[in-house]
C-alpha cells in the first residue's frame, strides 16, 4: 500500500505563497466573513482538500476516557453476549453501514462521515493513548496537531487559530513550538447559564467607557513601552497586549464566542449540555476563522456501568450534537472545509468486565471522520470478530496524523527543532489514509 | 600594483552598480595579503582555498575574496575557480594570480601525483559527503528507523553499519560497480529517481563524481588502518568585522598520517548567535547590523574548531567616558564595550535599584515602607547593605529553593508527597544555611544512607536510570549536554558514545534496600558497562579525561565528585558562575546556560574566567557571589538605552527587561493589591514562591509558565509571553476582585490619603516601587479629578500600572 507514490510529501504545499501566514494572529484585523468565503469556495465536489494549505479547519471531538467503539461504531452482533454487549445495531442512511441504536441522529448522516475500523496504537494507558491521538507520538514530547496548525498558518483575522474547550488537556499544548502556538483555552462550559469566555471580556462592572479610560491611562502610565522594540519578551508582551485589546473590543470576536446569539431552537437542536453547546460553539468559532477546535469532553472512561452511562447520558448527547453539527456544517456549505473527528484516546475491551463495564483497549478501535475533503459513507479496514485487533488494512496513529496534516495542508516532512535543538520532521512516518480521500 | 585604491574604486563604480560598492570603498587599504603564499597540491582531488585579506589604515582586516579576480597563469598545471579554490591539472610547478584593489599577487603552486589513481577510504571520502549532504541527519536516513528502508548511523557514528547499508542491503540495488550510473545511490542523490530528500547533488558535481568513482572502483571500504582526522583548524581564527560584512573561512583537516586536506566544502557550520552573524554551507560568514561577539563553529568528522568575530558598532566613540569601577566585573564589561564602540547606560536611581535587587535576590517586591526607608538612607554603602539584609531573609531561601527545585526536579508526581517535600526541604535548608555550592553538589551526588536522613537521595529517585542521572549531572552541574551521545557521537561537541557510557558507569553501583530505618541508598558492587555498539567494557571516567585500565574499587561517585569539585575542573565553577550571572543580568555569558561546549564560547571570556575564579577563591559561597555581582556598577545600570547601546542585547550595556517568573509575579500581584491568595494544600498566608510542589493547581501559575519539572533544563520555565497572559492580567475576575477588595491596597490608600497628589504617590510606591515623576503625578491627579467616583478612578490607575511592562517585568 505504501509503494508507488511519486513523492511522499504531496503536492499541495511548498509552492504556495502563504500570504499572511506569519506566526501569531494579526493585531487589529477584523474577522473575515469566513462563512461567506467558505460558501463560495465549496462549489466543487471533488475529493481532497481544495485551495491553498490552511484552508481547512478542524473540529476534534475528543472523548476523554475512551469511547467504547465496540458498542457504537464497530458492533459485533454475532459475538457472544459478554462481547457484543447490550446494544443493537441500526441501519444508517448508507446501505451496509450499521451503528449503535443509540446513535439515531448520527446514523442519518453516514453519507457525510467515514469510519476507520482497523485503527490501533496499542497503548491502553490514559495519558499515553491521549498523546498518540493528539500529537501522533508517544515516546517524544510533541506539539498537538492544533498547535502545528497554529504554528504553520497563524490566525485568520483577529481570532486565535487554535482553541481548546471546555478544559485544557495536557497533550494539547505546543511543546517545542513555543507559546505562540499554544491553544487559546476556553476554561468554561458553554452550556452553563451566563457562559462567557474567561478573561475575554472585562469584568461586568467595567463598561466600554471605563475600559476606554483605562486603556488611555495605560498609554501614559507604561513608560517602558516607548523603548521596547519588537524584539525580546517585553516587545512581545507589548504586542500581545495590543492583540488582547483587539480581541476584547472586536465586535466580531465577541460575536464568535457569544453562543447566546444562537437562537434557542438551534441551541436546543445541538442539545443543552456540555457536548452539544461545545459543538455549537466550535461551529461558531470555525465560522469566524478559528483553524482548529478541540473539544476535550470528559467522562467516557466507562469501567463500570458502561451500558447505562452510554445509553442514558453519553451517547444521546454525542448523537444529537454530532448529528446536528454534521447537518449544520453541511447546510451552511462549511463541511467541505471543516474536518470533524470523533475519537477517544483508545477503545474499550472486547469483553465486558464484572462491573458491566469495559476497560481500556488501545489494540483496536474505530475513528469517525467527516468533511474537510474526507469522503463520506465509507468504511476503511475492519477489525477481527471481537474487535480485539485490526483485521483488514490496519491503520496506526502516524497514518492518522499524516491524514490530519494532509487535510490541513501541513507539510509533514517539514523540519522543526526540539527544545534541545534536534531537527525532527513534523511526522517521521505514516501514510495518508487515501481510502478516505 | 601601481593604481591607487581610490582610482580603482572609481573604476569599479563605473563598471557595476552602486549596490556593489567594494568593501574597502570607504577605507584606504595599506596592504593586501593572500593566504597561503604558496600551495602544494598532492593527489588527483586535492584542493585548497585562497583567502584574500586587505589591511586598512586603521589596522582592520577585510575579506576581499568577494571582489578578487582569480586566474591561473599556468592552466596546464593548475586551475582556480571564482571562489579562489585551487585544483590540480597536471604535475609540475605553476602559478595563480589574484587581482584585487589594483594589486596583483602571485601564488606559486606545485602539483604532484595529480594523475595517480585515487585510493578511496569509505570513512574519509564517502562518509563526509553523506554527512555534509544531510543524508544521515536525524530527520532523514539517520533516524532510528531509517527512511524508506535505508538507514544510516546518525552523524557517522557507525561506519561499518553504514557501509553495509549502502553496499550490501537494499537487495544490492544501491551500488552497481558494473553499471555505475544505475546505482540507486547515485540516481537518488542526483534526483533522477524520486527521492523524499530531493536532489542533494548535481550531476557531475565534484561530490557526485567522488561517489561515482568510488562505486566504479568497486566500493572499497579501505582499511581500519586508514588515517583518521585528528583535528581541524579554521582560518582565520578571529577577526574584527563591521556590520553587514563577509568573511570566508577555510577549514583544514589534519590526519593521523600527517596529511592535511582542505575540507571547507565538507565541513558543517553553525553560528552561536544567528542574530549577530550567520554562516553558509560553504563557510561564508555574514554579519548582521548588531554589535557583539559571535562564534561560528565548524565541524568535520567529529572534530571541531571555530571562528570568532567581534562586531563593533561602526560609529567610533571619540571620548569614552570616565566610569567608576566598583569591582573587577565593571572592568571586564567596559573593556568589551569599549571594543564594541558602546557606551553603557547611566546608573539606575535608588528606587529602580531597590526593586531590582529585591526581585533578583529574594523574588519579592519591596514594600512601600521598605522603599521609603531605603530612599531616606543617605549612607554611602546603602546599596550593598541592603543586599546583606536580603541575603539573611527567609524569602532568600524560599526563592532560591524554588529555582533549584526546578532543575533538581522536586517532582511530587514522581516521588510522592512526603518524599518530594523532604527533598524540597533539603534544598531550601541548603540555601538557608548558605551551604557552599561544591558541598551541596557533593552531598547530592555521593549521597548514601537512609532516605529519611539524607532526603537529597531523591535526586536519584526522580529518574534513577544511571545514564539519565549522568546526563542530568552533566547538564546541571557542568553545563554539558551529553544525552545525545547515548546513541551517537555528539553532533556539536567532542563527546563520543564512550564518553557518555563512561559517565553512566559512575552511577551503576547505586542501589536501594529496604531496612528497618526505611529505604537506604548505597553504592556497591562492580557492575560493568558495555559500549552498546562495540560491546567493549567502558570503565567510569570523567568527561575529557582518559579511561583508566580498571574501575575504581570504591564508591565511584566519590571519584566523580572529587573531579567535579576540584578547582581545576574546567566546567564546574564556570557553570555556576554563568548561571548566577544569567540570573542577575538576564543573559548568561554563555547561552544557553547548559551548553558550555568549547565551540560555544563566552561573549566575554575574561569576565567568565574572573567570575569562576571568584567562586573558587571564595569557597563556592553563593551569597558572596551575589554580593559581588550586585555591587558591580554594571548590574546597577538602568534599562533605558542610549544611542550607542540600543541594539546591544549581549554585552550588559544596559539592564535587560525580563518577565517576572510566574510565582514571583503572582506574589507581586497579591502584595501590591494587599489581597493574598490561598493555595491548595498550603497553609494560609503561604506565598507562591514558597510552594514546594510545582503541581499545585493554579491557573495563573500555569498560564505564566511555571515548569512541570520534567527535565533538568532551565528552558522548561517558559518566559515567552502570550495573549492569554495579557488578557488574564487585564480581565481576570480574580485580579479585579483584588483591586476592588474592601480590605485591599486601593481601598486603604483611597481612605487614608484624601489629597489626590498623595494618593497618586502612594499608588506609584505600591505598584511601581518608586515615586511618580512630576508629569506622572499630574496625569494621575488629573485623572482622579476627572472622574466622579474617586475610588474607582484609583482602581483604574492601579489596573493600568498592573498591566504595564514596568510591573510585569524586572528592569
Amino acid at each position: 500500500m505504501t509503494s508507488k507514490r511519486p513523492f511522499c510529501d504531496g503536492i499541495i504545499r511548498r509552492d504556495f505563497l502563504r500570504v499572511g501566514a506569519a506566526g501569531a494572529f494579526g493585531f487589529g484585523a477584523t474577522l473575515p466573513g469566513m462563512l461567506e468565503q467558505q460558501a463560495l469556495a465549496t462549489g466543487t465536489q471533488t475529493s481532497g482538500p481544495q485551495g491553498p494549505p490552511g484552508d481547512v479547519s478542524v473540529i476534534y471531538i475528543f472523548l476523554l476516557g475512551g469511547l467504547s467503539t465496540i458498542d457504537t461504531l464497530d458492533m459485533k452482533p454475532n459475538a457472544p453476549a459478554e462481547v457484543r454487549g447490550e446494544f443493537s445495531q441500526i441501519q444508517t442512511n448508507v446501505p451496509g453501514i450499521e451503528v449503535c441504536e443509540h446513535l439515531p441522529h448520527t446514523a442519518q448522516h453516514a453519507d457525510k462521515f467515514s469510519l476507520v475500523r482497523s485503527f490501533a496504537h496499542g497503548d491502553s494507558g490514559h495519558g499515553s493513548g491521549d498523546k498518540y491521538m493528539l500529537t501522533g507520538y508517544l515516546q517524544q514530547e510533541r506539539p498537538a496537531f492544533g498547535s502545528v496548525a497554529a504554528h504553520e498558518f497563524g490566525s485568520r483575522g483577529g481570532i486565535p487559530p487554535y482553541v481548546v474547550m471546555p478544559s485544557m488537556h495536557p497533550s494539547a499544548g505546543p511543546s517545542f513550538l513555543g507559546s505562540a502556538a499554544a491553544p487559546f483555552l476556553i476554561d468554561a462550559d458553554p452550556s452553563a447559564p451566563g457562559f462567557a469566555v474567561p478573561d475575554l471580556a472585562p469584568p461586568l462592572d467595567i463598561d466600554a467607557s471605563r475600559l476606554a479610560d483605562r486603556r488611555s491611562v495605560l498609554g501614559t502610565v507604561d513608560r517602558f513601552r516607548r523603548h521596547v522594540d519588537s524584539r525580546g519578551e517585553a516587545g512581545a508582551y507589548n504586542k500581545f497586549r495590543e492583540r488582547a485589546f483587539a480581541l476584547m473590543t472586536s465586535a466580531e470576536a465577541k460575536r464568535a464566542f457569544d453562543i447566546q446569539r444562537e437562537s434557542e431552537s438551534v441551541r436546543q437542536a445541538y442539545g443543552i449540555n456540555t457536548m452539544g453547546q461545545s459543538c455549537l460553539l466550535a461551529r461558531r468559532l470555525v465560522q469566524s476563522g478559528v483553524r482548529y477546535v478541540m473539544i476535550n469532553h470528559n467522562n467516557w472512561d466507562t469501567h463500570a456501568n458502561n451500558f447505562g452511562d452510554l445509553k442514558d447520558n453519553l451517547l444521546p448527547q454525542l448523537d444529537k450534537a454530532l448529528g446536528e453539527l454534521l447537518r449544520d456544517l453541511s447546510d451552511r456549505g462549511m463541511l467541505e472545509k471543516t474536518l470533524v473527528l470523533v475519537s477517544g484516546e483508545f477503545g474499550r475491551t472486547p469483553k465486558v468486565n464484572e462491573n458491566a463495564g469495559r476497560d481500556h483497549w488501545g489494540n483496536c478501535f474505530t475513528l469517525a471522520l467527516a468533511g474537510g475533503g474526507i469522503q463520506g459513507g465509507r468504511v476503511v479496514g475492519s477489525s477481527d470478530k471481537w474487535a480485539a485487533k485490526p483485521d483488514q488494512n490496519p491503520i496506526g496513529p502516524k497514518d492518522f496524523a499524516a491524514t490530519m496534516f494532509h487535510v490541513l495542508g501541513v507539510d509533514s516532512e517539514k523540519l522543526v527543532y526540539t527544545m534541545d535543538n534536534r531537527p525532527v520532521k513534523l511526522l517521521d512516518e505514516g501514510r495518508r489514509i487515501h481510502e478516505l480521500l | 600594483m601601481g593604481k591607487s585604491p581610490n582610482h580603482l574604486t572609481l573604476i569599479v563604480l563605473g563598471q557595476i552598480t552602486l549596490l556593489a560598492v567594494p568593501v574597502w570603498a570607504d577605507t584606504t587599504l595599506v596592504g593586501v595579503d593572500v593566504n597561503p603564499t604558496s600551495v602544494s597540491l598532492r593527489g588527483p582531488v586535492a584542493r585548497y582555498s585562497l583567502l584574500v585579506t586587505g589591511k586598512s589604515e586603521s589596522g582592520n582586516l577585510l575579506d576581499l575574496g568577494g571582489e578578487a579576480v582569480f586566474r591561473s597563469d599556468s592552466p596546464e598545471i593548475v586551475s582556480i575557480d571564482e571562489q579562489g579554490v585551487v585544483r590540480p591539472v597536471a604535475d609540475g610547478d605553476g602559478m595563480v594570480v589574484v587581482e584585487v584593489a589594483g594589486r596583483s599577487l602571485s601564488v606559486p603552486v606545485s602539483v604532484e601525483n595529480s594523475h595517480s589513481p585515487r585510493e578511496f577510504s569509505f570513512v574519509n571520502d564517502i562518509m563526509p559527503l553523506l554527512d555534509k549532504k544531510g543524508c544521515n541527519g536525524a530527520g532523514c536516513h539517520g533516524k532510528a528507523e531509517g527512511q524508506a528502508g535505508f538507514k544510516l548511523s546518525v552523524f557517522n557514528s557507525d561506519p561499518e553499519a553504514d557501509y553495509e547499508a549502502i553496499v550490501m542491503q537494499g537487495r544490492g540495488r544501491r551500488v552497481f560497480p558494473g553499471a555505475v550510473e544505475r546505482s540507486l545511490l547515485l540516481l537518488k542523490v542526483s534526483g533522477q529517481r524520486p527521492h523524499g530528500g530531493g536532489r542533494r547533488m548535481e550531476l557531475s558535481s565534484p561530490e557526485y563524481n567522488t561517489l561515482r568513482d568510488w562505486i566504479a572502483a568497486g566500493v572499497p571500504y579501505g582499511s581500519d588502518a586508514d588515517s583518521r582526522v585528528e583535528r581541524i583548524t579554521v582560518t582565520p581564527g578571529t577577526r574584527i568585522l563591521s556590520g553587514n560584512a563577509r568573511q570566508q573561512l577555510r577549514v583544514v583537516a589534519y590526519y593521523s598520517d600527517g596529511r592535511m586536506r582542505d575540507v571547507t566544502h565538507l565541513a558543517q557550520y553553525e553560528s552561536n548567535n544567528p542574530g549577530l552573524a550567520s554562516v553558509s554551507a560553504t563557510g561564508l560568514v555574514t554579519t548582521k547590523d548588531r554589535p557583539g561577539q559571535v562564534a561560528l563553529r565548524a565541524g568535520f568528522m567529529n572534530q571541531f574548531d571555530m571562528f570568532q568575530a567581534l562586531i563593533p558598532r561602526s560609529d567610533r566613540i571619540s571620548i569614552w567616558p570616565e566610569l567608576a569601577e566598583h569591582n573587577f566585573i565593571d572592568r571586564h564589561v567596559y573593556n568589551k564595550l569599549r571594543a564594541l564602540n558602546i557606551v553603557p547606560s547611566g546608573v539606575a536611581d535608588d528606587a529602580e535599584y531597590l526593586r531590582r535587587v529585591y526581585l533578583d535576590v529574594i523574588g519579592t517586591l519591596p514594600s512601600a515602607e521598605e522603599i521609603r526607608r531605603f530612599l531616606s538612607d543617605s549612607g554611602q554603602d546603602r546599596r550593598s547593605r541592603i543586599v546583606d539584609e536580603l541575603l539573611k531573609r527567609p524569602e532568600y531561601a524560599d526563592y532560591w529553593a524554588l529555582k533549584w527545585s526546578d532543575v533538581l526536579r522536586v517532582e511530587r508526581e514522581a516521588l510522592g508527597h512526603q518524599r518530594a517535600y523532604a527533598y524540597y526541604k533539603w534544598v531550601r535548608d541548603s540555601f538557608a544555611d548558605n551551604k557552599p555550592y561544591d558541598q551541596l553538589v557533593r552531598e547530592l551526588i555521593t549521597v548514601e544512607g537512609a532516605l529519611i536522613d539524607v532526603p537529597q537521595a531523591h535526586f536519584y529517585g526522580v529518574e534513577g536510570e544511571p545514564g539519565k542521572i549522568a546526563s542530568r549531572v552533566s547538564q546541571t552541574f557542568l553545563g554539558l549536554r551529553i544525552a545525545c551521545a547515548q546513541c551517537h557521537h555528539h553532533p556539536a561537541d567532542i563527546w563520543s558514545q564512550t564518553d557518555y557510557w563512561g559517565m553512566q558507569s559512575f552511577f551503576t553501583q547505586v542501589q536501594t534496600r529496604d531496612t528497618p530505618r526505611g529505604t537506604v541508598i548505597f553504592a556497591d558492587g562492580n557492575p560493568e558497562t558495555k559500549h552498546p555498539r562495540t560491546g567493549e567494557v567502558v570503565h567510569p571516567y570523567p568527561l575529557g579525561t582518559d579511561m583508566p585500565a580498571t574501575a575504581p574499587v570504591t564508591d565511584r561517585r566519590k571519584v566523580l565528585a572529587d573531579w567535579m569539585t576540584s578547582p581545576d575542573n574546567a566546567w564546574f565553577a564556570r557553570n555556576i558562575a554563568n548561571r548566577m550571572w544569567a540570573h542577575f543580568m538576564g543573559r548568561g555569558l554563555i547561552e544557553p546556560v547548559d551548553d558550555l561546549r568549547a565551540t560555544n564560547p563566552a561573549s566575554n571570556p575574561e569576565l567568565l574566567d574572573a567570575l569562576s575564579e571568584h567562586v573558587v577563591t571564595n569557597n563556592y559561597d553563593l551569597r558572596e557571589l551575589i554580593r559581588t555581582i550586585t555591587r558591580s556598577r554594571v548590574y546597577q545600570l538602568t534599562a533605558q538605552p542610549n544611542e550607542t547601546n540600543r541594539l546591544d542585547e549581549q554585552n550588559y550595556s544596559h539592564a535587560n527587561l525580563r518577565p517576572l517568573e510566574a510565582e514571583v509575579l503572582l506574589d507581586a500581584v497579591c502584595q501590591v493589591t494587599g489581597v493574598a491568595e490561598r493555595f491548595q494544600g498550603a497553609p494560609p498566608g503561604a506565598r507562591a514562591i514558597q510552594l514546594w510542589d510545582s503541581g499545585v493547581s493554579h491557573y495563573f501559575l500555569k498560564l505564566f509558565g511555571r515548569p512541570v519539572r520534567k527535565s533538568a533544563c532551565v528552558c522548561e520555565r517558559v518566559s515567552e509571553p502570550n495573549v492569554a497572559q495579557a488578557l488574564h492580567v487585564m480581565n481576570s475576575p480574580a485580579i479585579h476582585q483584588k483591586l476592588k477588595h474592601e480590605g485591599g491596597t486601593v481601598a486603604r490608600l483611597h481612605a487614608m490619603f484624601p489629597a489626590d497628589s498623595q494618593l497618586v504617590e502612594e499608588l506609584y510606591l505600591a505598584f511601581f516601587s518608586r515615586n511618580p515623576f512630576d508629569q506622572e503625578r499630574e496625569n494621575g491627579v488629573a485623572y482622579l479629578r476627572s472622574k466622579p467616583d474617586r475610588r474607582r478612578a484609583a482602581e483604574d490607575l492601579a489596573w493600568s500600572m498592573m498591566c504595564s511592562i514596568e510591573f510585569i517585568f524586572r528592569h
